[in-house]
């Protein structure tokens, strides 16, 4: 009970600190006085005079961007917990689903080959691929007998494993086919900036969809923890546990690859997190979702932002993708905690 | 007087020994630059195919390109240059025709028997196997430019033609840099150039200080915001926000592949952005379009000089 409380307390506070580290580390150098200003006006009204760019920087530039790096980064890991229980596998991720390659050819499908002929955007190129990609994989884990539905356990979530490899392959190649066929080296340089992630272009518009879509796939998560418990032990298991293993794997995937493409239109496809997160909190705070699904959004919302800002201030005068960034710094973090988990056992 | 060209010609393009026994009775251009030059030194009637284009041929040369078959907006396949039977390819940018060109490498096409000739403006000064757009090793100025034009000239043995092309855009030149000087402008003034950017509002690519936007900045007095040797680096808002440039000067073209290549979808993003709005440039309406081929290192760098020197004569600096 002490550990509980101890961490009630501590995520709420976590994430604040995380969410004003963001606001106030940048590419470009603002005091903090006149950060904790610009706050203070829009928050509760104050009327601190302040340099209006810098004002707008903070406000609609780096609080946005952090709040919105949060949402994602909490609803990726969550996307990683709730499939890896799902299939009970270690390496499932959201992007195992197709769902990064098919937002990539989307993407690449609008910028590069010129789709949608400039009313569809990059972002709803990328959402549509998303879901079209997520779609075909799912169907053709169901024509190979077991997709979303009950079947053997083993083998269903070994069919849509493999449903979701095919799948990606396919897209990618799609992608490398588009890229090579028309790219050229700024181009090139664009898409491959976008594949690896970028919150550059974050504005307020952007959280008030990544905000719900991250909440309500923690309120999905939260409410189906023990049902995830449950398929832990295999779908099997569930259902001899009185839950309807088809109904409740259909929804958490659905909305698990809703809330990942939503993210990915948004910012990116930013790899790791999905994967890597969940295996850190299980080694923090153990199997019962009860905790892991809190644990898994707050550290991925927290990683996320933490990564976004090193990716600003690392390199003087440029920006490197954030998806270099939370692979080279989140790998090595993840092999400590990987061997510490270890050793206590 | 120009001399008459000597046959067997040999010159060094771009780290490639390349000869001629006589003028080439054909030529496919990649880019648009080698074509507008082609154009100027009155070689259209030798020009059998052009590809990649930013913005619309030069007015004068309307007519005569509408006649000349586009293999590509863009890149054009390799096949598609060959099919011409062209002597020569008279490509503008390394990345199209070049050690990893994207059309094909100059050793393919000199396997065919088909000389190539890349532009001095994309090598002389410019490392371009650095990545992305290249990377600027001294400052971009016209004489490499001109020098492509007086090669050009020599190949196809038009040397008094490419001797008065070049001393016209000399003395252009010269007049904008003197009508610049002529406003006695601020001393710190200071300009941004946004080229395009891959998403609306993600960050844009920009006019490092060493290309051919730097040239223009530096001959009129105008200081470049963007410190980088890069040809165009991405550059977040929030540096070139607080870093409030006097002036921004937006890229024009034909092209549409990103949203921001439309120069409307640019203007209405320094307009409606919460914090570009804020800028000193655009709250004085200081903003300048640029045909985005001017913003190249080209022969219309020259007429670019010229129309950023008219228009600072329209503009006030009130800060």
């Amino acid at each position: 009970m002490v550990f509980r409380w101890r961490w009630v307390w501590l995520a709420p506070s976590t994430l604040f600190l995380a969410v004003m580290a963001g606001t106030a580390i940048g590419e470009t150098a603002i005091p903090l006085e006149t950060i904790l200003k610009v706050l203070a006006n829009r928050l509760w009204g104050a009327e601190h005079a302040v340099d209006r760019i810098d004002a707008g920087i903070i406000w609609n530039y780096r609080l946005s961007r952090a709040i919105l790096a949060a949402c994602c980064g909490a609803g990726l890991a969550l996307s990683g917990v709730v499939l890896q229980a799902l299939l009970r596998n270690p390496l499932a991720d959201p992007f195992l689903m197709g769902i990064s390659a098919g937002a990539s050819t989307g993407a690449v499908a609008v910028t590069i080959a010129g789709l949608g002929a400039g009313v569809v955007t990059l972002s709803l190129g990328a959402f549509a691929g998303a879901g079209l990609a997520f779609s075909l994989v799912v169907l053709l884990a169901r024509a190979a007998g077991s997709g979303t539905g009950g079947g053997r356990s083993a083998q269903a979530a070994g069919a849509i494993i493999l449903a979701g490899i095919a799948g990606s392959q396919l897209f990618n190649a799609l992608t490398a086919f588009i890229i090579a066929k028309s790219a050229n080296a700024e181009q090139a340089r664009g898409i491959m900036f976008w594949l690896m992630g970028n919150l550059s272009g974050v504005r307020w518009d952007d959280v008030t969809l990544g905000l719900p879509a991250a909440l309500g796939g923690l309120l999905v998560c939260l409410w189906y923890r023990r049902a995830l418990d449950a398929f832990t032990f295999g779908a099997d298991s569930a259902a001899s546990m009185g839950i309807a293993v088809r109904r409740v794997r259909a929804i958490l995937i659905a909305v698990m690859a809703l809330v990942t493409a939503t993210m990915v239109s948004m910012v990116g496809a930013i790899g790791f997190v999905g994967l890597v997160i969940p295996h850190a909190m299980r080694f923090l705070v153990g199997n019962r979702h009860t905790r892991l699904i809190p644990a898994s959004a707050l550290a991925g919302a927290v990683f996320l932002i933490g990564a976004d800002i090193i990716s600003r201030v690392i390199v003087p005068g440029q920006v490197l993708p954030i998806g270099v960034v939370t692979a080279l710094v989140g790998a090595p973090a993840f092999a400590v905690i990987l061997i510490r988990g270890t050793r206590r056992r | 007087m120009a001399s008459d060209t000597e046959y067997p010609l040999t010159l060094t393009n771009c780290g490639t020994e390349i000869s001629f026994s006589s003028a080439p009775e054909g030529v496919v251009t990649v880019g648009q630059s080698a074509t507008e030059i082609l154009y100027s030194l009155g070689l259209s009637d030798r020009v059998l195919g052009t590809s990649v284009w930013f913005n619309p041929v030069l007015p004068e040369f309307s007519e005569v390109n509408a006649g000349i078959e586009r293999l590509a907006d863009n890149d054009p396949s390799f096949e598609a240059v060959v099919n011409r039977r062209p002597q020569l390819v008279a490509a503008q940018y390394e990345w199209h025709v070049g050690p990893t060109g994207s059309v094909a490498s100059r050793e393919q096409f000199h396997e065919l028997g088909i000389a190539t000739y890349v532009m001095p403006a994309d090598c002389d000064t410019k490392d371009n196997s650095t990545g992305g757009d290249g990377t600027r090793t001294a400052a971009f100025s016209p004489t490499h430019v001109y020098k492509g034009i007086t090669e050009l000239a020599a190949i196809f043995d038009v040397q008094e033609a490419g001797k008065a092309l070049v001393t016209d855009l000399e003395a252009r030149e010269a007049d904008a840099i003197a009508k610049a000087e002529s406003l006695e402008l601020p001393p710190d003034l200071s300009a941004v150039f946004w080229f395009s950017s891959p998403d609306s509002s993600v960050d844009p690519y920009v006019a490092g200080r060493l290309g051919s936007p730097g040239y223009m900045m530096e001959k009129l007095g105008i200081q470049n915001v963007i410190q980088s040797d890069e040809e165009w680096p991405i550059v977040g808002w929030e540096a070139i926000a607080r870093s409030d440039p006097d002036l921004i000067v937006i890229a024009r073209m034909d092209r549409r592949r990103f949203p921001a290549d439309d120069i409307e979808e640019k203007l209405n993003f320094l307009h409606s952005d919460p914090v570009t709005r804020e800028m000193t440039a655009v709250k004085n309406g200081n903003i300048i379009e640029m045909d985005a081929h001017a913003m190249s290192a080209t022969m219309r760098t020259i007429f670019g000089l010229e129309m950023l020197a008219d228009s600072l004569t329209t503009l006030s600096f009130e800060r």
